[in-house]
């Protein structure tokens, strides 16, 4: 919303109050001033100039010599203007002005050999318009040296104003004008004016029937003949470009006028161009498209509200006119329309056209039943007055159920109750009175509150005690210094996945936040995703299924930045559809997922080892010790997949009664193709909602040895397709509880073993906890297990 | 003979100064110290003095061998350290061996700050899902259905029924349905914008979300948990603002602005958190009696006050991932 502070003051007089203080006021009562345009310093440094002279540029054909005199002294300036001439008044720029519209700072230049100090502007350089035919020539009788502002009516200052969905009251100068009147405890002023009526009534001219009075509960009319439509006068352009709106004719810019006065919007219609002289105000029903006034066709649902004449539509009700019936030149009587419509039905209609106007944006809030009338009126008499035109006597006003008044109790101890703060009972009434609403009733407790229709916000006891506690001022309600805390246990939901980071990051990962939304020949790729009805774009179409997709994109990136070794990990939700129809949550399954990923080298140019690739058991180890870290190493079951899955070409899964609640290989090559990736990557994705679910027993200390434990290696030569866990099962089931570990410490393949053939060497660790075990006890455990071994598997043992 | 041992030991005492290496000083060893040197010589011409000279001597001898021992001993220890110097030589400056530790994402960085605040003050930390219904993102926190307070968040729809959520505050929805007062929380988590992407966007944002329901919650207790939260969290010299606001489901709401003064700029109040009493309204659409119980509610995006902090000024690098961003942090 853009207001005048010049504006602003004829209607409360707040000019011995800084700009700075207005827009902290502003601010504070909820009415953010997003911007501040002060024309008085834009202008500093531009006068009212006189072309004393005019002579050609000796050295350039399209260029003038000026001699301007800025009321002190005559200055050289170089123009390259047409229509400049001798004796006219210009906006003068100064030395050291700054040219609004680029932002450049004007000193003394020299051009084609003479020198120029200062510039003769257009309306464009000057922000003030798009025309840039030529310079600005201003009224003959402004005097030379006149600060420009002032001269042109522009020493103003503009703000833009955010106003929050509630506060469509506030969408005028009169409804800013409110709130502040209630701030500073000043006298709100109407706008106070009079107007003479033709002895001819407008019921005979014209007459108004609503249809559909649930959306369209009022309608009022005026009617002004005989007019001229022209030019509006300086003062009235100047008004409507300072905020920013462009003047067209003396018609239309008295209706915007007073929109942006009153809050009212108006429609003006070419009396003389409505069949029968007649407005009806009905839905479209079979009406099906129609044209409005910026030459567009506008499909039409049956529900749009339409005003019509005695035979065809001529608006679409509270968004825009029709071309049939617009105000041109030719004009000669017009009826203004000042209506109130039901908002839940323009927003309807507005939304379903795509279109947003002054008016629909400020009936679909909606707007003051009861200014239908006032703003008639006073467009009305502007447009008498700018335009020579004749008022009919009356108002036509169709008002078949009166909107009532909504009376609201507030209880002093509720305000009390709800701030925290007592504020004075008087300065209660006293803000409620400032801005407008009405105290009827009350007592030393509470009091009975009429609430008129132009705030439709306030339908509760809570809502007065915002409006009284806004006025009064948030800074003013002092800031507990103490809470209580409570003694009841306390929950974090993010503890375990915070848990689960430490770890990680401890381990070198580096944490990822990728984008949830994937292009849906991605997403489908990866699950089955979810499509998202209204997409940004078809880069964005679809919710994850998967981690997958965004871990890869990130080394993608990563590989054309020249970053090819990487750890990371995501921890995030990914979205799976469960029924084609999603009507509960039930047919979708959101859960939370960590995606572990590795690839590249690792000892990247380190002085004291050499660099390798880093391969699924660097992965495995990984996801190992964070089980181990979060207790859950021994209760999940490790299973090995060589060929199993749609994105690994091997894989481990780790399941907990019997199902999968993590899995990770080595990402399929196929796979790294769709996203440009030429390396190795290594992934493990863990369902995090099912590990949470699993549980874990208390950790139980278990006393360090009493007595020595006995370590045998061995190496067994064995064929190559035989697994480690499976000589390590062997050795294990054959051994009896004094084989307390066994781990693998060398593998490795070489000819002289024979082909096909690989050495694994193992430790042996035995002991037993109540006494020392003599040699003859390991002996006979050592080679019960090595004959398994070589009897089970054909292995043999390595001398 | 006692001013023999006296002698003795001022030329042992000279004579240890001067050794530099191990060499010498095993000379030194077996010339005063060792079974034949002039030590034990000493004590065997001790042995043969008279009964009356005994004492004097004695304890002088006595006096000496354990100046010298100490002495040597002292001697021997310097030497031998320096020795083992000299044999082999180590370049301490060489790049230790790395252990590279990784790091948890800026933007988690800055929300378990957040989060570590509020659970100081007694609050707990409540999560859910992303994918929400248009019942808990819109309706129960009293966003008529087709109402312009809509327009205020550009929303992601599944179909009619489903969208992504543009707050955090369906939360406070599940968790006021699931949990008698007092209930104090926060809630962080992941939500959507439908806007487009650009430095200054991005259509997913993180927040924080807080609520507190009790009988005796007031306005004043807002203020004052907010402006302790800002200075715990920008410092204590943090310049702030409230100010009057609209969100549907809390009222009187409001906007808590901080002062921004970067180095080379002109400062700007900068907006990083709504907040407000809990609507009525919404409180009877979970089951809650708005006689009895009040509450608070409040609302702050991370990244916003993120990439101030850390000057970032593209949004975009906290999703791109860049390693080189990463391990900045």
């Amino acid at each position: 919303m853009i207001i005048s502070l010049n504006w602003l003051n004829e209607y409360v007089d707040i000019s011995d109050f800084s700009v700075d203080d207005i827009v902290d006021k502003l601010t504070y009562a909820g009415l953010e001033v997003e911007d501040i345009k002060d024309y008085k310093k834009q202008f500093e440094n531009f006068v009212v100039g006189y072309v004393k002279e005019k002579k050609k540029h000796p050295n350039a054909d399209k260029l003038s010599l000026c001699i301007v005199n800025n009321g002190n002294e005559d200055i050289n300036v170089i123009c390259g203007a047409p229509n400049v001439e001798e004796g006219q008044k210009i906006a003068f720029a100064k030395v050291g002005a700054v040219i609004p519209e680029n932002g450049f700072k004007l000193s003394k230049v020299k051009i084609r050999g003479e020198y120029s100090s200062g510039m003769i502007c257009s309306e464009k350089e000057l922000n003030i318009s798009e025309n840039h035919d030529g310079i600005m020539v201003l009224d003959p009788s402004l005097k030379e040296g006149t600060e420009l502002a002032s001269a042109l009516g522009m020493d103003d200052t503009i703000l833009d104003i955010a106003i929050t969905p509630n506060r469509q009251d506030a969408l005028s100068h009169v409804g800013i004008a409110r709130d502040l009147a209630a701030m500073y405890d000043r006298e709100l002023k109407m706008p106070k004016f009079e107007f003479a009526e033709d002895q001819r009534k407008a019921d005979d001219f014209a007459s108004v029937a609503i249809e559909n009075s649930e959306d369209c509960p009022r309608y009022a009319a005026k009617v002004v003949l005989e007019v001229e439509v022209k030019d509006s006068p300086g003062w009235l352009k100047q008004k409507l470009i300072s905020i920013g709106s462009r003047p067209i004719n003396n018609i239309v810019d008295v209706t915007n006028f007073v929109l942006h006065e009153l809050g009212q919007p108006l429609h003006a219609f070419d009396l003389d161009k409505l069949a029968d002289q007649k407005i009806v105000v009905k839905s479209a029903g079979e009406q099906t498209s129609f044209m409005t006034l910026d030459s567009k066709e506008r499909k039409l649902l049956p529900t749009d509200l339409m005003i019509c004449d005695g035979q065809k539509s001529v608006a679409i009700a509270g968004v825009m006119g029709g071309e049939n019936s617009e105000v041109t030149t030719e004009t000669k009587n017009i009826l203004i329309e000042s209506a109130f419509f039901n908002p839940a039905s323009i927003r309807k209609t507005a939304k379903h056209l795509g279109l947003s106007t002054d008016a629909s944006y400020r009936f679909e809030r909606g707007t003051d039943p009861e200014i239908v009338v006032l703003a008639a009126e006073r467009a009305a008499q502007l447009i008498a007055e700018l335009s020579g035109g004749k008022i009919l006597n009356g108002t036509i006003d169709q008002y078949p159920d009166k909107i009532q008044h909504r009376k609201v109790k507030l209880r002093y101890l509720r305000i009390t109750k709800i701030l925290g703060y007592e504020i004075p009972n008087e300065e209660v009434k006293r803000i409620l009175s400032n801005l407008s609403l009405e105290i009827i009733d009350g007592d030393e407790n509470e009091i009975m509150v009429d609430v008129p229709p132009f705030r439709h916000d306030i339908e509760r006891e809570i809502d007065l005690i915002e409006e009284v506690a806004r006025i009064y001022g948030y800074e003013n309600i002092p800031d507990v210094q103490k809470i209580s805390i409570t003694l009841d246990k306390t929950i974090d939901q993010s503890q375990y996945k915070d848990e689960l980071r430490n770890h990680l990051t401890g381990m070198g990962f580096y944490e990822i936040i990728t984008n949830s939304l994937l292009s849906e020949e991605t997403a489908q790729k990866f699950g089955s995703a979810i499509t998202i009805l209204n997409p940004q774009s078809t880069e964005m179409a679809n919710t994850r299924p998967s981690l997958l997709p965004g871990t890869l994109g990130t080394i993608a990136r990563n590989l054309n930045v020249k970053q090819p070794n990487l750890s990371l990990f995501e921890i995030g939700n990914t979205f799976i559809k469960k029924n084609e129809v999603i009507k509960s949550f039930d047919d979708i399954e959101e859960s939370t997922h960590l995606l572990l990923s590795i690839t590249g080298k690792v000892n990247v140019d380190q002085w004291y080892t050499s660099e390798r690739e880093v391969d699924f058991f660097d992965l495995k180890g990984f996801v190992n010790e964070l089980l181990r870290k979060i207790s859950l190493d021994n209760v999940l079951v490790d299973s090995y997949y060589h060929n199993n899955s749609l994105y690994l070409d091997y894989s481990l899964t780790k399941s907990y009664d019997g199902n999968v609640i993590a899995e990770g290989g080595k990402v399929k090559k196929e796979v790294l193709q769709l996203f440009d990736i030429d390396q190795d990557v290594f992934v493990f994705d863990i369902n995090i909602d099912l590990l949470k679910k699993i549980p874990t027993t208390q950790k139980v200390y278990s006393e360090p040895l009493k007595y020595p434990k006995v370590v045998r290696d061995l190496a067994f030569i064995i064929d190559n397709n035989i697994d480690s866990a499976k000589v390590i099962e062997v050795v294990t089931k054959s051994s009896s509880k004094l084989l307390k570990n066994i781990k693998l410490f060398d593998i490795f393949e070489s000819d002289s073993l024979g082909k096909g053939k690989k050495s694994l060497a193992f430790e042996l660790e035995y002991y037993d906890e109540s006494k020392t075990l003599t040699e003859e006890e390991v002996e006979k455990e050592f080679w019960k297990s090595i004959k398994a071994v070589e009897s089970e598997l054909k292995a043999k043992l390595r001398g | 003979m006692l001013d023999k041992i006296k002698q003795i030991g001022e030329e042992f005492s000279e004579a240890i100064q001067k050794v530099t290496d191990s060499k010498e000083l095993e000379e030194i060893r077996l010339k005063y110290l060792s079974r034949k040197g002039i030590f034990p010589q000493l004590f065997e011409d001790f042995k043969a003095l008279p009964k009356e000279e005994k004492p004097a001597v004695g304890q002088l001898l006595n006096q000496v061998k354990n100046q010298t021992q100490n002495l040597f001993d002292e001697i021997k220890t310097k030497v031998e350290l320096a020795g083992s110097h000299s044999d082999s030589y180590i370049d301490l400056t060489l790049p230790g061996r790395s252990k590279q530790l990784g790091s948890k994402h800026l933007l988690i960085q800055s929300m378990n700050e957040i989060k570590k605040i509020f659970i100081g003050l007694g609050f707990s930390v409540y999560e859910g899902p992303e994918l929400e219904s248009d019942y808990n993102n819109f309706e129960a926190l009293n966003f008529p259905p087709d109402h312009p307070a809509r327009d205020m968040q550009d929303t992601f729809f599944i179909n009619d029924d489903f969208l992504l959520r543009t707050h955090t505050s369906p939360v406070q929805i599940r968790l006021m349905k699931n949990t008698k007062p007092p209930i104090r929380a926060i809630m962080p988590g992941k939500v959507y914008r439908n806007e487009a992407i650009s430095a200054k966007s991005y259509c997913l944002f993180h927040q924080v979300e807080g609520l507190y329901i009790d009988t005796d919650v007031t306005f004043a207790e807002l203020k004052g948990t907010l402006v302790s939260f800002v200075k715990r969290y920008f410092g204590d010299d943090v310049k702030y603002r409230f100010r009057a606001s609209f969100f549907p489901f809390t009222e009187p709401s409001a906007e808590l602005d901080i002062w921004w003064q970067p180095k080379d700029k002109p400062g700007q109040w900068m907006e990083i958190l709504g907040c407000g009493m809990v609507d009525p309204n919404v409180l009877e659409n979970v089951g809650i009696d708005p006689e009895k119980y009040v509450g608070y509610a409040f609302g702050m995006g991370v990244e916003r006050s993120t990439l101030r902090k850390y000057k970032i000024n593209d949004i975009r690098n906290f999703f791109d991932n860049d390693k080189r961003f990463l391990e900045q942090f």
